[in-house]
Order: C-alpha cells, then sequence, then structure tokens
C-alpha cells in the first residue's frame, strides 16, 4: 500500500484507551491508518501506536490505541505514519515472538524481514478459493470420529472456563506443529501471558518429527495478552492472520495458524466500542460484531495457492452457547467442538460433548460411508443415554426395558473410551500420550457398539487409546 | 444458563413423573395389606398341613410317597420362576432373573436339562431377551393369585414329576420375611422334602397325640401330600405378590422422593435463568437510554 501524505496532529481528547486527535485539513489521515505518539517529558516516556477508527468532522479524527495511555495528556503532537500498521512477514519471522505492532519481544534483537504487509487486507475472491476437502487427522478419537477437521478449514474450540480450550488447543499442536512441515502461527489473544511463555518454551524444546529441529524454528508467535489494553487485543489476531497469509500466498506450503482465544478478539471490540460512541446491542456487545468476526474469518480461509488450517479456542461465557459472541464465531467453523461442564465433571478429559459437537465433513461424501455410520451409532446411542438419564434419576436403571438397559450399558463406556491421555498432559496423568489412528478409532468403537467388549469394566476404557488398551486395562485390573 | 422455555417444560414433565409415583404409591400400599393378610392367612395352614404330614411320620410308619423319592440323577429339572406382570418395582424383577441365573448354571453343571416356566411378563421379556428359551409362559397371576388358578399347575407338575419326565422342580421367587426384607430365592419343592421328624418333634414339643388312621395310614398320606404340596406351591405365589407390592411401594417413593429433589433443582436454575434475563434486558435498556442520552 503506497504510503499517502503524512501530516502532524495534536492530541485533543483521550477517553480510556481512545484518544482524539486534530489534523490539518489537507493531511487528515484516512481510516485504520497508524498514527504515532512519542514523548519524553518529565521522565515519562510515551512511545505509543493508535489507529484511525472514524472522522469526527471538525479535523479531527478518532483513534483507538494500541498500548497503554497512561501519561498521555491533550496537545501532544500526533504523528500520522502514511500507513496501517504493518507486521515483518517470512521466514525472518519464524522462531520469534511478536507483538500487535510486528516489534519482537523475545529479546532477541530486531526482525530483518524481507517485507511489511499491513494487517488490513481484503479477504480472497471467490475465485481464489479452494475447493477440495480432506480430513485432517489428529490422532484424538473423539475429533478424529466425531468432528473430523478439514485440511486448509477452521476448527473452534467453544467452552467455559476452565474445561480445557487451552490444553487441547496445546495438545492439537504437540501433535500436528510436531509432524508438519510447513509454518504455524500462534496468536495469543486475550489469555494468561505464563501460559504463552509455558508454549514458547515447550516449542523451543519440542523437536519435529526426527529432522533434529525445534518446533519454533517453524513458527512464530504473536502476543496480546491479557494485561494489554483493548486495542491490542483487538488487533493481534489480524497481526498474526496476516503473517500467515503471506506464508500461504508465497510460500504455498500449508500453514497452521493457532488462535488463543478468538472471544477475547470480540471482547475486546466491544471494551472500545461505547468508547467510539457506538449504542451498545444485545448483551452489551458492539453493534459490529457480526461483521468484525466475519472480516477477520473470511480472511482465514484456504485459497488455490495455499491453505491455512485453523483451530481456534473460544470462551463461552457463564456456559451459555448462545451469547452473542460464541454464537457469532460458530457459524464461521467447519469443526465445531463444544467443550461441556458435566464431561469434565466427570473427569473424562478432553470434555468434549459427543452430542453437540459437529463437523461440516461428517458426510459420507468425505469420510466415507462406514466412518460416518460409525460416528452416527455412537451419537445415536449417547443421545438415547442421556434421554433416559430423568428416568434413571427418578426411577432407577431397574425400570428400563432390556434394550434400554444395553444401551445404557454401552453408553456409559462410550462415554469413558471417549477420553484419551493427551501429550501435554503426561507430566499430570502419568501415562503417555496416545495417538490412535482413524481406522484404529473406527474399528474400536465399532466393536463397542456391536457389544463385544460388554464384559470389560467402565474403569478400563477410562484414558486408553485403541480397544485393545481397555482390555489390557481390564487385565491389570483384575490382577490388582 | 440453559433455554428457560426448556427447563420449565423439563419441569412440568417430572411434576407429571411425580404424581404417577406417588399415586402408585398410595396404590401398593393399600395392596400390599390386603395381600399381606391373604399370605398370612395362608401361613397357618401351611403350617398346619405341614404339621399334620409331620405328625403322620411321627406315627412311625414307613413314609412313602412318589412325591417324597429323591432321585439318584438329575435329568430334567424344571423351574418356575415367578416374577410380575408390571413393571415399576425397583429391583424386583431383576434380582428373581438373578437368582434364576444362578440356579440354572447350577443346573447346567449337574447336567441336567433344562426346562423353563415362567409367570409374569416382566420375566418372560427379560429371560427371552437373554436367550432363555421358556416351555411355559403364565400371564394370569395379578396381585391376587387364585388358588384354583395355582392348583392347576401344581397337579400338571406332579403327574409329570410322577411319570418322570422330570426330576427336580425348582420355584424361584421372591420369599416374604418382613417388611422390611425379602429375599430371592431358589426353593427345590419337587421331590417333596421328607418331614425332619427329630427337629419338628422337639419344636412342636408340647403335646403329641396319638393318632388312629382310618381307613388307613397310606391313604391319608396320599391325599395329604399333593395338598401339602399344592399349598406350598400357592404360598409362594403369594409371597412374590407381596413382595412385589413392598418393592412397589419403596421404589415408588424413592422415585417420588428423587423427583422431588429434581424439580427442586430444575425449580433454582430455573428462577436463577429468570432473573439473569430480567437483569440483562434491564441493563440493555438502560444502557441503550444512557447511550443515546450522552
Amino acid at each position: 500500500m503506497a504510503a499517502t501524505k503524512t501530516g502532524v496532529g495534536r492530541i485533543t481528547q483521550v477517553i480510556g484507551s481512545t484518544f482524539d486527535a486534530e489534523f490539518p485539513q489537507d493531511s487528515l489521515p484516512p481510516i485504520y491508518n497508524a498514527v504515532k505518539v512519542t514523548s519524553d517529558e518529565k521522565g515519562i516516556k510515551i512511545n505509543l501506536t493508535g489507529e484511525i477508527q472514524q472522522h469526527l468532522g471538525g479535523n479531527r479524527v478518532r483513534c483507538v490505541a494500541l498500548g497503554s495511555t497512561d501519561g498521555l495528556r491533550r496537545g501532544l503532537d500526533c504523528v500520522d505514519t502514511g500507513k496501517p500498521i504493518s507486521v515483518p512477514v517470512g521466514k525472518a519471522t519464524l522462531g520469534r515472538v511478536f507483538n500487535v505492532l510486528g516489534e519482537p519481544v523475545d529479546q532477541r534483537g530486531p526482525v530483518e524481514a524481507e517485507d511489511y504487509w499491513p494487517i488490513h487486507r481484503a479477504a480472497p475472491n471467490i475465485d481464489e478459493l479452494s475447493t477440495n476437502t480432506e480430513v485432517f487427522e489428529t490422532g484424538i478419537k473423539v475429533i478424529d470420529l466425531l468432528t473430523p477437521f478439514v485440511r486448509g478449514g477452521k476448527a473452534g474450540l467453544f467452552g467455559g472456563a476452565g474445561l480445557g480450550k487451552t490444553v487441547i488447543l496445546q495438545e492439537l499442536i504437540a501433535r500436528v506443529a510436531s509432524s508438519h512441515g510447513g509454518s504455524s502461527v500462534f496468536a495469543g489473544v486475550g489469555e494468561r501471558t505464563r501460559e504463552g511463555t509455558d508454549l514458547w518454551l515447550e516449542m523451543q524444546e519440542a523437536e519435529i518429527g526426527n529432522t533434529g529441529r525445534h518446533v519454533i524454528e517453524q513458527t512464530c508467535m504473536l502476543f496480546g495478552q491479557m494485561n494489554e489494553p483493548p486495542g491490542s487485543r483487538l488487533r493481534v489476531a489480524l497481526a498474526a492472520l496476516t503473517m500467515a497469509e503471506y506464508f500461504r500466498d508465497t510460500t504455498g506450503v500449508d500453514t497452521l495458524l493457532f488462535v488463543d482465544n478468538i472471544f477475547r478478539f470480540s471482547q475486546a471490540g466491544s471494551e472500545v466500542s461505547a468508547l467510539l460512541g457506538r449504542m451498545p446491542s444485545a448483551v452489551g456487545y458492539q453493534p459490529t460484531l457480526a461483521t468484525e468476526m466475519g472480516a477477520l474469518q473470511e480472511r482465514i480461509t484456504s485459497t488455490k495457492k495455499g491453505a491455512i488450517t485453523s483451530v481456534q479456542a473460544v470462551y463461552v461465557p457463564a456456559d451459555d452457547p448462545t451469547d452473542p459472541a460464541p454464537a457469532t464465531a460458530f457459524s464461521q467453523l467447519d469443526a465445531f467442538i463444544y467443550l461441556e461442564r458435566s464431561i469434565s465433571e466427570k473427569g473424562i478429559y478432553p470434555a468434549i460433548d459427543p452430542l453437540a459437537s459437529n463437523s461440516r465433513i461428517l458426510d459420507p461424501q468425505y469420510v466415507g460411508e462406514r466412518h460416518y455410520a460409525i460416528a452416527r451409532r455412537v451419537q445415536k446411542t449417547l443421545q438415547r443415554y442421556r434421554e433416559l438419564q430423568d428416568i434413571i434419576a427418578i426411577l432407577g436403571v431397574d425400570e428400563l426395558s432390556e434394550g434400554d438397559k444395553m444401551i445404557v450399558h454401552r453408553a456409559r463406556r462410550i462415554e469413558r473410551f471417549l477420553s484419551q491421555p493427551f501429550l501435554v498432559a503426561e507430566k499430570f496423568i502419568g501415562r503417555p500420550g496416545e495417538i490412535t489412528t482413524i481406522s484404529d478409532t473406527i474399528r474400536s468403537f465399532e466393536e463397542i457398539c456391536d457389544g463385544k467388549w460388554d464384559h470389560l469394566p467402565e474403569q478400563a476404557f477410562m484414558y486408553v487409546g485403541a480397544i485393545e488398551q481397555a482390555e489390557e486395562q481390564a487385565k491389570k485390573m483384575v490382577k490388582k | 444458563m440453559a433455554n428457560i422455555r426448556a427447563l420449565d417444560k423439563r419441569r412440568k414433565s417430572v411434576r407429571n413423573i411425580r404424581k404417577i409415583t406417588r399415586t402408585m404409591e398410595l396404590i401398593a400400599t393399600a395392596r400390599f395389606k390386603k395381600a399381606m393378610d391373604r399370605a398370612a392367612a395362608a401361613n397357618d395352614y401351611t403350617q398346619r398341613i405341614t404339621q399334620i404330614v409331620t405328625d403322620l411320620a411321627n406315627a412311625g410308619l414307613e413314609v412313602s410317597h412318589p412325591l417324597l423319592a429323591e432321585r439318584p440323577e438329575v435329568k430334567k429339572a424344571t423351574t418356575l420362576v415367578l416374577t410380575s406382570n408390571r413393571g415399576l418395582c425397583g429391583g424386583y424383577n431383576g434380582s428373581v432373573i438373578r437368582a434364576f441365573n444362578q440356579t440354572r448354571s447350577g443346573l447346567v453343571e449337574l447336567g441336567a436339562e433344562p426346562s423353563v416356566e415362567v409367570s409374569g411378563k416382566r420375566g418372560i421379556t427379560g429371560l427371552k431377551f437373554r436367550g432363555v428359551k421358556i416351555d411355559r409362559e403364565y400371564t394370569n397371576f395379578e396381585d391376587e393369585p387364585k388358588f384354583e388358578d395355582v392348583a392347576v399347575i401344581a397337579d400338571r407338575l406332579m403327574d409329570k414329576f410322577i411319570a418322570g419326565e422330570m426330576d427336580r422342580l425348582n420355584v424361584v421367587y421372591t420369599r416374604f420375611t418382613s417388611i422390611s426384607r425379602q429375599v430371592a430365592v431358589c426353593e427345590t419343592l419337587l421331590p417333596f422334602a421328607k418331614p425332619q421328624v427329630a427337629a419338628t418333634a422337639e419344636s412342636t414339643g408340647a403335646m403329641k397325640a396319638d393318632y388312629e388312621f382310618l381307613p388307613s395310614a397310606s391313604s391319608i398320606l396320599e391325599e395329604v401330600v399333593p395338598a401339602s404340596f399344592r399349598v406350598k406351591l400357592f404360598k409362594c405365589f403369594l409371597d412374590a405378590a407381596v413382595s412385589e407390592q413392598i418393592a412397589r411401594m419403596v421404589a415408588m417413593k424413592s422415585a417420588t422422593e428423587n423427583a422431588g429433589g429434581i424439580i427442586k433443582r430444575l425449580s433454582m436454575t430455573f428462577n436463577r435463568a429468570r432473573q439473569a434475563k430480567i437483569t440483562q434486558e434491564i441493563m440493555e435498556i438502560i444502557g441503550g437510554v444512557e447511550a443515546l442520552e450522552g
């Protein structure tokens, strides 16, 4: 994007994390341009970047601050950079950690990038989109069986507080990124800084396959965490996406994009929305909720040049999936994974709700007749079990018909068999992670549905990989 | 906060269930009293007739009757399983079926060829589901089993035993010991247990009458042993009926309580959701007004 004529303005008003500035009439910066405020007065150093959001009339513009507005005062100079916020892209970004402005924060010196791209870009045209659909194997039984991921598609992990969204996301990074040839981009949006640090350290240790190279060498990370102002959390996802887009468009390799947590993006938008003078809409969210989400999600897509496979965690406030923020994100995704509190309360992890979760490609056309039939059978059994739960709670299991008793018997085993030891949880549960192939998964569930393993105790199905391990576990339990 | 309307609907359905279970509990209580009286009455008769058989034995006679003959080898064993026609009685039928399974595996070990007769729809479906071949089904026994109906079965079984078509008759039913204790048991009715001379003599203790038998002791035995068997079988049916009512009473009582608990929980969630929604809407209105004013 060509730099426009730049000008110098003056701050006229500061409200929270937004500020107004007045520019000379002939050099008014356009919307989305970045402006910089630098000052060093009375020992207070200010180095703030803002993004123009509105033109107010009277040569005034309203900006969202992408950093802290502490110490800011009226009358300070405000310099138009002549272009939107731009982040470094390309090979040089791999292995590094950035903030929303594309500045490295890992204390490893400046980044010498071959190119800088503005974070606001148009979504790919309709004729550029890739149309082939392919299953993306994760080695996690419940995901592969019921909510298969799409290569080059988008998957969302929905869940309330403390259900393990971040753990599943990190697990996917551990499983996928470590066997993945292309580059990965991780965006930390409004989550705990500690988790980001942990992930960064882990990536430095983990190796890609047997190549002797570390995962971090193929990954770049961007953070705009909880402690940062809303402007930063609002834009860091776009910045990360821009870096991923570069890999997709220029190198053509498959790129992975992980976002934790996309809800914080909407939340940040709602925090600045009122300050920008928009009237709040449903549940106090910004009226532009859907627009903002659409602009972001439409860019996360696979084109004929290359694919971006993305996994996004979505926080569900108060466990209410009808809340506008998760509901808006929901419609954008290919695979929808819903984490359920009642399942996590049973100690079954990943706490994925097998009935509420879904995937666009759970269709015989993509996964094959057998996979589809078994997935539906598993869901049917669990659905019936859920329907019977009230009756069981009131009248007891003895009142069920023989057929229903059998369904309950198998459903309870299936429920437990959906758990799986994770690679990243190895130190917590004390057993190594399990990677189960899709064919093993399908066969195992088919055999359970057919009643081949009715004789094993329920506990044997907890935290195993393929069904043979459940058998082994049962034998061990008998010995004890 | 789940869907408010869904919560309300669920609460209503649980309320309806509670209404039914509470009514069932009351009915079961009323029927239980009746059944219990009948069982108590039959109890006296059974004791008396057993007494007579015992006395006959005490009279120093050589007690011999085809029904009393112990068969050295059990080739064909019939098991009669007493269950209920209707459900909603907790683990009543389940434990009878479990007891039956034990009996059956015991008989299979002996190498006997089992034949199964079942009374009660619940037992019939339950055993059919488990793949048990049922030779005869009875569904005509309700809360008050009639002696005439039981006698028909008893006579047929006796004939079968005497003809050698069966070597043993087991009855699996729920024995009523007290209001708080009923156990699913398997009792061997045929061959008819020989009266224990010494034990019964001591326990009855007080009076030992000398009997004169007319026309003869054996002809009386001929009458008394089958009658005693009929009564014993009838007693099994009565016990099963009482136990069923008690089981239903207990099951329905706890079901009513469980339903109450669920209603309480649902009401709480419902109220909370309703309140949250109201607060939410008020906040939105106020927010909107303030935004317009500002």
